[in-house]
């Protein structure tokens, strides 16, 4: 008999979960239904930038014709999940239906932070997250006049990027004193700032934003800094980190994290056996992870319990992050910050040719555990393969 | 070659001129006018008691050299290329090095009791009671180690908020203190002393610790009047060029009373091979060298284009090196003795470092140079020449440890650069030492008395 999937989300790690159980699922044990926010099917968000420079949404699109196609796929567009009832079993859609379900993955994502400062909700304000997120800031940019991004992890640089191309002369204002403080340590931040300062971008570090300034307009016209600063712009972008989107599970009555997010074991596994909850909105052990990679482990390991394979735990961590923007190639691997125990940093610093290379080794001098490349990225690939991951 | 070479002064700096004057084949007559000094690098073992006063004598020089000890240089005559004694005497020149040293600054006024300055010739070992060392530098340090590993209870009191300020970068200093502090050494750093009296060390926060003796490295005044005198051009120190030349194109000047860069033993070397031909090398910045903390000093920290670090705090070990190009300019070294050894050779000779850096930083084997296992003919201390062999002689006569090999061969005179290997060799004749052959006159082990030197 035919068993009910329902995945909530249709983000890049919900639409893999989907295709990797397609792929496995040869009997077809299991009809899924999608519910999906937003109005178009998941694409690649990783590469929202590239929208920027007014590619369509169809190139970014993670689903093919043969997935749209699929009958054992029944994929609700603008639909949400909006509550679960875990004793009868289904689940509440934004639309009004109920659908009862055998098996229900959380891939609810997270949402930006907006940090509550005076004036964060004034039209002129934006975030950097999904396609009409991109569209609205595409159709507010004026170019020649300063864009200000708030927040400089990889996403803001990301966005930083988008206001260059847009014609706007971008600033990014971080409270850290070095840019991408999570991947990166003060030695890579000093590259990376160089790098992107040499595009144009203005920094504005270890500061923060203490207010958004409306015009006569009732719009944003200024943003103000603890340092005394005051950028006069028509654009604020938020890219200030994300919190997961817990909400469905927590008003479900199932744990969440210490910090957010639906707690799941190294299995993807709530506390109710039917739910499992996987990408940015799930905490594995208690942590979010953040990035693309790690929630496609998940979907991996929700995939093989779902079609009865020998389920594989979520094998950890796979943090690597790597930035490629226009002359700025910066990356992250395992543990960058040696919080190993007994971990040793090897550093190279060339003035001269502008690159920044750290490498996090055991305790015995040559296990790889870690590394920070910026300025020159090419080894990435190869210190990826060699990471020991614990 | 053959010119008239007269040196005024007569410390470690002077005598490695005439040494190595010498040895790269200067025929021309060589006069050295003063007291011959003593071995600033020997005198932390005379201090501790670990080497008799005696034993940091600069040795002879070669033969053929004209030492004039009871004299003092009064005036140069410039226009006639003459230098005026105090006993009426005039020593001509073609070239005249002045190595007139410099004098310790002494610390304060209300100092009285045991107090001894640290870069002067040490004269006897310190009591077995408390020391206060005063200073931050390297010799101050070295002191402070020593003196702590020999029982002694040692205070170290420095007015800044780092040791080897300027030689090392900060992280390499802090933890050089974290050795110390861990060596049983008390540390009081940002702190002046105001007053020794005997037994008692105040400090200006009125701290009052106990000191039998205060050893102090507290600066130092060049001895420039003679440079002065002449007209010669002297700012802080006599100045100098690149080539050490002063104002004056036929004197140069060397060492503590020269406004140059290094140290006097490379200033000597760059000298000696500028004077003879040979194309001198003067690298910039002082390399320091404390053996004792595993610690080493080259340059400017930050110096150069490209950056290595390791750090390793777990263990308590980091090191930074600046290269330009693949020459090493600066290194801060704590707690790698590997490293130390093999950093100091390269910069000793020039080398490239090898490509692989880590290796050469954490001291895996591979990575240090003339790593193959040496001969009884391998050179083991380049300063003084001394070999394996010579070394292995004196050992088996009874010199036992580190210092007892330099009394006997001179090796670890020069640079301290192969202290490490000097300790490693001790360990190594006496693994062999049973089994050895051909030293029928050596009496056993056991019954060889051992001076202790903890290393």
């Amino acid at each position: 008999m035919t068993r009910t999937l329902v995945v909530a989300g249709h983000g890049m790690v919900g639409h893999r979960l989907v295709e990797d159980l397609r792929s496995h699922d040869r009997t077809d044990a299991w009809h899924v239904i999608v519910l999906a926010e937003e109005s178009v099917p998941a694409y690649d968000r990783v590469a929202l930038s590239s929208r920027v420079d007014g590619r369509g949404a169809d190139s970014l699109s993670l689903a093919g014709p043969a997935f749209l196609a699929d009958p054992a796929v029944d994929l609700r567009l603008s639909t949400a999940a909006v509550a679960v009832d875990r004793a009868a079993r289904t689940v509440h859609c934004s639309d009004g239906t109920r659908l009862r379900y055998d098996a229900l993955v959380l891939a609810t994502g997270a949402r930006p932070f907006v940090p509550p400062v005076p004036g964060h909700d004034l039209p002129g304000c934006h975030r950097y997250r999904t396609l009409d997120d991109v569209d609205s800031i595409r159709a507010a940019a004026r170019p020649g006049r300063a864009g200000v991004v708030i927040g400089g992890g990889l996403l803001g640089l990301e966005a930083a990027n988008a206001l260059r191309l847009l014609g706007m002369e971008p600033h990014v204002v971080e409270l850290a004193p070095r840019l991408m403080p999570v991947q990166v340590d003060d030695g890579g931040g000093a590259v990376l700032a160089r790098l992107i300062g040499e595009l144009g971008v203005r920094l504005h570090l270890a500061t923060a934003t203490t207010a958004i300034d409306a015009g006569p307009d009732g719009r944003v016209a200024a943003v103000r800094l603890g340092d005394g600063t005051r950028i006069d712009t028509p654009l604020v972008v938020f890219s200030a980190g994300v919190r997961p989107r817990d909400e469905l599970a927590r008003d479900a009555g199932l744990p969440v994290g210490e910090r957010g997010g639906v707690l799941v074991d190294t299995h993807c596994r709530t506390a109710d056996p039917r739910i499992w909850a996987i990408g940015d909105c799930a905490a594995v052990d208690g942590r979010c992870y953040g990035l693309v990679a790690p929630g496609y482990r998940m979907a991996e390991t929700v995939t093989a319990q779902l079609v009865g394979l020998d389920p594989a735990p979520f094998p950890g961590a796979d943090t690597a992050t790597r930035l490629k923007l226009l002359g700025v190639d910066v990356a992250s691997l395992g543990d960058a910050h040696a919080t190993t125990p007994g971990a040793i940093e090897f550093a190279t610093t060339d003035t001269r040719a502008g690159t920044y290379r750290k490498l996090v080794l055991a305790p015995d001098g040559h296990t790889l555990l870690g590394a920070i490349l910026a300025g020159d990225a090419s080894e990435y690939g190869a210190l990826r393969a060699s990471l020991v991951h614990h | 070659m053959n010119d008239r070479v007269l040196v005024v002064g007569h410390g470690p700096a002077a005598h490695r001129l005439v040494h190595r004057l010498r040895a790269l084949g200067h025929t021309g007559p060589l006069t050295v006018l003063g007291r011959p000094g003593t071995h600033h690098g020997l005198a932390t073992a005379v201090l501790t008691g670990a080497l008799p006063p005696d034993a940091a004598d600069l040795p002879a020089h070669p033969a053929g050299t004209a030492e004039v000890h009871h004299v003092r240089a009064v005036r140069i005559d410039r226009a006639r290329h003459a230098v005026h004694a105090d006993d009426g005497t005039v020593h001509r020149y073609d070239t005249l090095v002045l190595a007139t040293g410099a004098r310790p600054r002494r610390p304060g006024p209300h100092l009285g009791g045991d107090v001894r300055a640290l870069r002067a010739p040490a004269r006897s070992a310190v009591g077995d009671g408390p020391v206060a060392v005063l200073g931050s530098g390297p010799y101050a340090v070295e002191a402070a180690l020593a003196l702590r590993r020999t029982g002694r209870d040692t205070v170290l009191v420095h007015p800044g908020e780092r040791l080897l300020d300027g030689l090392l970068d900060p992280d390499a200093a802090d933890l050089l203190a974290v050795r110390l502090a861990a060596a049983g050494v008390d540390l009081r750093p940002g702190r002046t002393a105001v007053e020794h009296l005997p037994g008692t060390l105040v400090l200006d926060d009125g701290e009052a610790l106990p000191a039998d003796t205060l050893l102090f490295d507290t600066g130092l005044r060049p001895t420039t009047d003679l440079a002065r005198a002449a007209g010669l051009a002297v700012h802080r120190a006599v100045t100098v060029d690149a080539l050490l030349r002063t104002s004056d194109p036929a004197v140069h000047a060397l060492g503590d009373c020269a406004d140059a860069p290094g140290d006097g033993w490379e200033q000597a070397e760059a000298l000696a091979r500028l004077l003879t031909g040979a194309t001198p090398r003067l690298r910039p910045g002082p390399v320091t060298r404390l053996p004792a903390a595993d610690t080493l000093a080259i340059g400017t920290p930050g110096d150069g284009d490209q950056q290595l670090t390791l750090r390793d705090p777990a263990r308590g070990r980091y090191a930074a090196l600046g290269l330009r190009g693949e020459r090493i300019v600066s290194a801060s070294i704590v707690g790698l003795p590997r490293a130390v050894a093999a950093v100091t050779q390269l910069h000793d000779r020039d080398l490239p470092v090898p490509a692989d850096r880590l290796a050469l930083l954490l001291g895996t084997p591979a990575a240090l140079p003339g790593a193959a296992e040496p001969g009884p003919d391998t050179v083991v201390c380049h300063c003084a020449t001394v070999t394996r062999r010579t070394l292995a002689t004196a050992w088996h006569a009874g010199a036992c440890d580190p210092a007892a090999l330099t009394a006997a061969t001179r090796a670890g005179s020069g640079c301290g650069g192969c202290a490490g290997e000097l300790r490693a060799l001790c360990q190594a004749f006496a693994r062999e030492d049973p089994a050895a052959p051909g030293t029928g006159a050596v009496p056993a082990a056991r019954t060889r008395p051992r001076t202790e030197q903890p290393v």
